[in-house]
């Protein structure tokens, strides 16, 4: 079909040379076809016909003989392409394939390329040199016995057939099946510029037509059903459908948990909640913080996980009431009723992670989220010395050997900063590793036994973090006495983790944060230990059952019996409970369970936060006072809080907060961690 | 044939075709021409013309560059009620300027002739004219589809008959530049109309075929475009209705005959557009085909009445995992079954109710059923088949079109392959191979009353076929192009078609001659529709635009805007005729007003093109799904409609 190709040699050489054409050719046309744009005349030119000349070996192609190869395979090539196009069209597709060229030189009477079968569409690589200009497609070498040897392939899914709802008279219900209501990006511009809303349906409508008088009208009738994105009212669906979702979440019922979370994470329709759903869960965090309710807070930030999950939500609206709560649930410095024995650094970690997921998905060079949640962390690694430079007045006052930050919490800080990087760890966590030591050598030779606990855990986890950012950092003599001198306490263990590392090749090769996450353990509430004896445990229900816990319980293991063991207390009281006639001012009524001496005071809050016992002793006693809704009437002081659990009335418990407000207090609640004290 | 004599040869020949026999034996004497080459005088049109101009001042590229100029400057300066007319010829005499300057070998001149006024060329045309670059030197305009089709073919416009004396005097006063009179002499055909000259809108709606517009002639014949009358619906509903009843409350059957009373008012009214029943030869209804049809009535009875006020439910069946594979769906008439055609040459049949796809028993078991047993249909099938989804093997290229017969026992299948296949759905093996089609067959249709089915494809013809025939009964030639879609009129007396030339065209399945071209469409139309009532075609373009036709004249009456951005692969009508579906690539399926369509349409009962200006108010509801491109609609005989596409992964 190319009489031109009488200038080679062979017909062999004319069906290579035609092989090329075709195959950098046809690839060549396609990306052209698909600029769409008004070019009449694209063509090859001499040179690109005396390059695909060389590769199938005719050495000196002359000037006349390329141009007019280059004219006709051109032609031939445009020819192809458009006959290829119907086949497309009648595939129902809109890209070119390669089988779509096939057909077309069927049609053509030519036989099909064979071989370039290719799901993607080849990459044009681009190569000058020697004056030449070159595009070509990479070929790689194929090793036969490699792909001999390779395990077969997966066998590709069974076509399967689906059904599902698109639309009910005429309405389209928002099940995963179908396309959100409101794309993101919609449902971003309306968070950035409101106004736009009530432009967009005119612009959109009069995309290249005249808007009239009718085209109003029908305007008027689809607005009815674009539903709104602001929208302060739910439906009766919705409001059901917040209320089993909320319980859910929070309820006892692990299998009702999962498919909670599953429709969150999948569910297309849920901005309009999105609002509720994220001051549900500030809410309750900072509830059940000061209740240090554990389970709850898990089952929180499960929560929190399911909504970034949600590819159908933009959230970033909603970040400044989830950053809060995430981060306190990293560095709080008590998340549990037993320190001890709870595993709250799982939540640490889980939640570590979540925040580490939210700097990847929202950072932007505007909002400088990662770097504000950084420093944040950062602050809670900086020794005393800097914290009294950086911080108020209040805190140099309060700056005493126990109102150091805690521990618990420098673990977590350690961990939000592990997650965000091996670069973040070198910058922040390694100046600061020899006074971290030191923390950890004074609370491990101390007596406090939660602290000793808590300064193992720190240490293992520093260990953990730090090993593979000291190994890409420092050269392979490990010497014992460098890492003394440069990392103080901790330099040992660094050491010997760091030489261990490099001997096993496959260990810590990556960054010491994929290391932490494949070794937490499943986010489960750990039930209470069964180890502990009743004895210590007054009133011990199940954590997972959400029962409130009252219980002075020192552990087990404590070292030290002659300490006072720190007593916790949470009283739950109602409004009208005219039997309990505890002194009190205002219409607060509550109950006390307490051998000790007890300040209580109550404002015309529902709840508070009353700290008791001598003065100047180490456990100050607990307790917290939770106000229910009045409806709630004659609670036993060991029934379970309703009013944390249940999601309408844990809106309520929002005045445990309202310290400043609520009249002189002796002390400052130690329980708040509300991590103002790090900002 | 030597140089020197081919120009006489030429000249031989013209005289010859416009029987001058004494100037033809003069000149032959003259020239001392043997008889040999005077026998063969053949020249194809092309090397004539271009031979017999070669002595005219067209060897001077320059003058065609200012004649269209010139012929642009007349037509901007006409008056406004010419204008629009006159417009539509820039377009030919654009394209004929162009192959002549490339037929006289000014290959730069004609690239450069292209670039200046192609781009002010109208939109629907810059496909063709892309096409048409690529034909850049002599030797190619000969193997090249579409510049053949410009030099054999006469362009179709319209004038009315001021206009044309406004062209004629304009022409009268370029007598020194004779080449656009050339052009228009050879080719373009002008039809002239009397009456004032047509508005922007009335032109835009019909222009943009490949040959410009369909002219008046081709249109004047009678299309009975009604129902036929169903004479087996009197016998057979009655023991149906009554079984029926007995499961109804008591209250409720009166109402029921009320209502079916209704639909008999209707029929028994002799419609004057229908064509008689034995118009065509009709197959027989068997036994089983009575029953099918008696569920259908019973069915239909139970219909919701649809409307913009009660829009239809879509169930929507998404493939998944098919990729790119599956290319086309049918859904069977009473919608139990789901045929898919895939890329890779193969079919699937799913069944969408509980019922399983059985296949027959074997010849040696069939023996042994009592042939007499009343229930002699049930004992034939294999009992232990348990099948939801049954694959048929058979083509070896990409099935473009699967299509259930109404009464569900075969499914055609047309491919690449060029061949058109009958399958047997309880066999589930394939009975006929129909070769006939030349290469790759892009439709096929049943006739609403089986037996009958249409086929259309790359070589330019839609065939008509007789399940019992190897050869086809018609075939259809005069399109210009693929024909891509075809469609049976719900009369089964005509069938439209649509092809890549922007025509949709109506054939009479009787004589086999063309009785409606339809131009219009500025797209390649992918997809026909007929409404129930027979008088209205909906065709859906490569460009998402949608126009709905009147076939009593052959004129567009509505143009839905292009809202769809991909092209229009499904349509289909409710089966009470009052909404409008379309599907498209771009994973959307609207809705339409189609009452309000027609009412509109016949309200303004005139010989003019009525072009609806504000086609917004006729959208209803768009429904969007996630990247799942529509291949099938399917309106049930309850008014419930079904979708079927592919999912193409989130991206």
């Amino acid at each position: 079909m190319l009489k031109c190709f009488g200038l080679s040699q062979s017909p062999a050489v004319d069906v290579d040379l035609f092989n090329s054409f075709i195959s950098y050719g046809v690839l060549q046309k396609i990306k052209k076809m698909s600029d769409a744009d008004l070019a009449y005349s694209s063509s090859f030119t001499v040179d690109s016909m005396k390059v695909i000349a060389e590769s199938v070996g005719i050495g000196s192609l002359g000037d006349d003989a390329a141009k007019e190869l280059a004219d006709d395979v051109t032609y031939r090539l445009k020819v192809i392409v458009q006959d290829a196009m119907k086949f497309m069209h009648h595939s129902k597709r809109q890209k070119l394939s390669i089988t779509d060229i096939d057909h077309a030189l069927k049609v053509k009477n030519i036989e099909a390329q064979y071989g370039f079968i290719q799901p993607d569409s080849l990459p044009f690589r681009f190569a000058s040199g020697g004056g030449r200009e070159l595009h070509f497609i990479e070929e790689k070498e194929i090793d036969l016995s490699e792909i001999l040897s390779a395990p077969p392939p997966k066998i590709p899914l069974d076509v399967s057939l689906r059904a599902h709802w698109l639309s009910v008279d005429g309405v389209q219900p928002t099940v995963p099946e179908n396309p959100p209501p409101l794309s993101k990006e919609s449902q971003k511009l309306e968070s950035v510029d409101p106004i736009t809303k009530l432009s967009k349906p005119a612009t959109k409508d009069a995309v290249g037509k005249p808007v009239c008088g009718k085209a109003a009208r029908l305007k008027a009738s689809e607005s009815v059903h674009v539903k709104q994105l602001a929208t302060h009212e739910l439906s009766v669906e919705q409001q059901l459908y917040y209320k089993e979702i909320t319980e859910a979440c929070v309820g006892s019922d692990e299998g009702r948990r999962a498919e909670a979370l599953q429709s969150l994470a999948c569910d297309p329709g849920l901005h309009e909640m999105l609002p509720r759903m994220c001051t549900f869960i500030s809410e309750g965090v900072k509830v059940n913080v000061v209740q240090n309710n554990l389970a709850l807070l898990i089952y929180l930030m499960r929560m929190v996980k399911a909504i970034l999950d949600n590819q159908s939500l933009y959230l970033e609206k909603y970040l400044h009431e989830m950053i809060p709560s995430v981060s306190t649930c990293i560095v709080s410095r008590q998340l549990c009723v037993r320190p001890e024995v709870d595993n709250h650094w799982a939540l640490r970690d889980f939640a570590a992670r979540l925040m580490a997921q939210i700097c990847k998905t929202f950072n932007t060079s505007t909002n400088n989220l990662q770097t504000r949640v950084t420093r944040l962390f950062a602050k809670a690694l900086q020794c005393p010395s800097q914290t009294n430079n950086e911080s108020g007045p209040s805190m140099v006052a309060s700056m005493k050997e126990s109102e150091k930050t805690p521990l618990a919490s420098l673990y977590g800080a350690v961990q939000g900063l592990a997650e965000l990087g091996p670069e973040v760890v070198k910058v922040f966590i390694l100046p600061r590793v020899r006074w971290l030591g030191e923390r950890v050598e004074g609370a491990l030779s101390g007596i406090g036994g939660a602290d000793r606990l808590a300064a193992g855990n720190l240490k293992h986890q520093l260990l953990k973090v730090l090993a593979p950012v000291v190994r890409q950092l420092r050269q392979p003599p490990d010497l014992p006495d460098d890492y003394k001198r440069e990392y103080g306490y901790l330099g040992p263990s660094l050491q010997q983790m760091v030489s261990k590392q490099r001997t096993s090749p496959t260990g810590g090769s990556g960054g010491g944060a994929v290391a932490v996450v494949a070794c937490t353990p499943p986010l489960l509430p750990a039930p209470a230990p069964a180890a502990a004896p009743a004895a210590h445990a007054k009133a011990v229900e199940s954590v997972a059952s959400r029962n409130v816990v009252i219980t002075a319980s020192p552990t087990p293991q404590s070292p030290a019996p002659s300490t006072p063991p720190p007593q916790k207390f949470v009283i739950v009281a109602s409004q009208q409970k005219p039997q309990q006639t505890q002194p009190a001012s205002g219409a607060g009524h509550i109950v006390v369970h307490t051998s000790q001496p007890t300040i209580v005071r109550s404002q015309n809050v529902q709840s508070m936060v009353v700290t008791s016992g001598p003065a100047g002793a180490q456990q100050p006693q607990k307790m917290v006072v939770v106000g229910v809704h009045p409806s709630h009437q004659g609670l036993q002081a060991s029934s379970s809080v309703t009013g944390v659990s249940q999601a309408p009335v844990s809106v309520l418990a929002k005045s445990v907060f309202a310290r400043s407000g609520s009249g002189p207090q002796p002390q400052p609640p130690p329980e708040l961690d509300d991590l103002s004290h790090l900002a | 044939m030597g140089d020197k004599s081919t120009p006489l040869l030429a000249v031989l020949q013209l005289l010859r075709k416009y029987d001058l026999k004494g100037t033809e034996e003069i000149l032959r004497k003259e020239a001392n021409l043997g008889d040999a080459e005077y026998e063969n005088l053949d020249l194809p049109e092309v090397e004539l013309a271009s031979i017999l101009t070669a002595h005219h001042t067209e060897s001077d590229p320059y003058s065609y560059e200012f004649a269209y100029d010139s012929l642009k400057k007349f037509v901007e300066n006409s008056l406004d009620i010419y204008k629009y007319e006159l417009s539509t010829f820039l377009y030919p005499v654009f394209v004929h300027m162009y192959l002549i300057l490339i037929l006289y070998d000014h290959n730069e001149h004609a690239k450069k002739f292209m670039e200046k006024f192609g781009p002010e060329q109208e939109d629907y045309y810059q496909e063709d004219l892309k096409r048409l670059a690529v034909v850049e030197n002599k030797d190619q305009i000969k193997g090249n589809e579409l510049a053949e089709v410009y030099n054999t073919n006469k362009f179709q416009v319209q004038l009315s008959r001021d206009a044309s004396t406004q062209l004629k005097r304009y022409l009268h006063e370029q007598k020194s530049s004779p080449v656009i009179i050339n052009i228009i002499n050879n080719h373009i055909q002008i039809d002239i109309h009397d009456g004032p000259g047509r508005t922007q809108a009335q032109v835009k709606a019909t222009v943009g075929g490949l040959l410009g517009e369909a002219s008046r002639n081709d249109n004047r014949s009678k299309v009975f475009y009604g129902l036929l009358k169903e004479p087996d619906i009197q016998v057979l509903p009655a023991p149906i209705e009554d079984e029926d009843e007995a499961d109804e409350t008591p209250d409720k059957p009166k109402k029921k005959k009320a209502k079916k009373d209704n639909i008999f008012m209707k029929k028994p009214k002799s419609d004057p557009n229908a064509p008689p029943n034995d118009r065509i030869p009709l197959p027989e209804l068997k036994e089983t085909d009575k029953i099918e049809k008696g569920k259908a009535l019973r069915e239909a009875s139970k219909r919701v009445q649809l409307g913009p006020d009660s829009l239809p439910s879509i169930c929507f069946y998404t493939l998944l995992n098919s990729g790119q594979t599956a290319v086309c769906a049918d859904i069977c008439d009473d919608s139990t079954l789901l045929a898919v055609g895939f890329n890779n040459s193969s079919i699937k049949v799913w069944t969408l109710t509980t019922v399983r796809l059985r296949g027959m028993k074997s010849a040696e078991k069939l023996q042994d059923i009592d042939r007499e047993a009343g229930d002699v249909l049930v004992r034939m099938m294999e009992e232990k088949d348990r099948d939801t989804c049954r694959t048929l093997f058979g083509h070896s290229g990409p099935v473009y079109k699967v299509a259930f017969d109404p009464f569900k026992t075969m499914l055609l299948s047309c491919s690449e392959d060029s061949t058109v296949r009958l399958w047997s759905l309880q066999c589930w093996t394939c009975l006929v191979v129909y070769r006939g089609h030349v290469w790759p067959v892009w439709d096929v249709r049943w006739s609403p009353y089986g037996y009958y089915f249409a086929s259309g494809g790359h070589d330019h013809t839609a065939r008509l076929w007789a399940t019992d025939h190897h050869q086809p009964l018609r075939i259809f030639a005069g399109h210009h192009s693929d024909v891509d879609c075809i469609q049976f009129h719900p009369n089964s007396n005509y069938i439209a078609t649509g092809s890549s030339d922007r025509t949709v065209r109506l054939w009479d399945c009787l004589t086999g001659t063309q009785v409606r071209i339809m131009t219009g469409h500025k797209s390649t139309p992918f997809a026909l529709a007929f409404s129930a009532c027979g008088r209205w075609l909906a065709s859906g373009a490569g460009n998402g635009e949608i126009v709905v036709w009147d076939m009593s004249t052959g004129l567009p009456t509505a143009t839905l805007p292009p809202m769809h951005s991909a092209p229009v692969h499904a349509l289909a009508f409710s089966r009470d005729g009052t909404i409008l579906s379309s599907g498209a690539l771009d994973s959307t399926i609207k809705l339409w007003d189609f009452s309000l369509i027609s009412d509109e349409s016949s309200s303004e009962e005139s010989g003019m093109t009525n072009v609806t200006q504000k086609e917004e108010k006729f959208l209803l509801r768009s429904f969007a799904t996630k990247n799942s491109p529509i291949k099938n609609l399917h309106f049930t005989r309850r008014n419930l409609l079904l979708a079927v596409g592919s999912y193409e992964g989130s991206s």
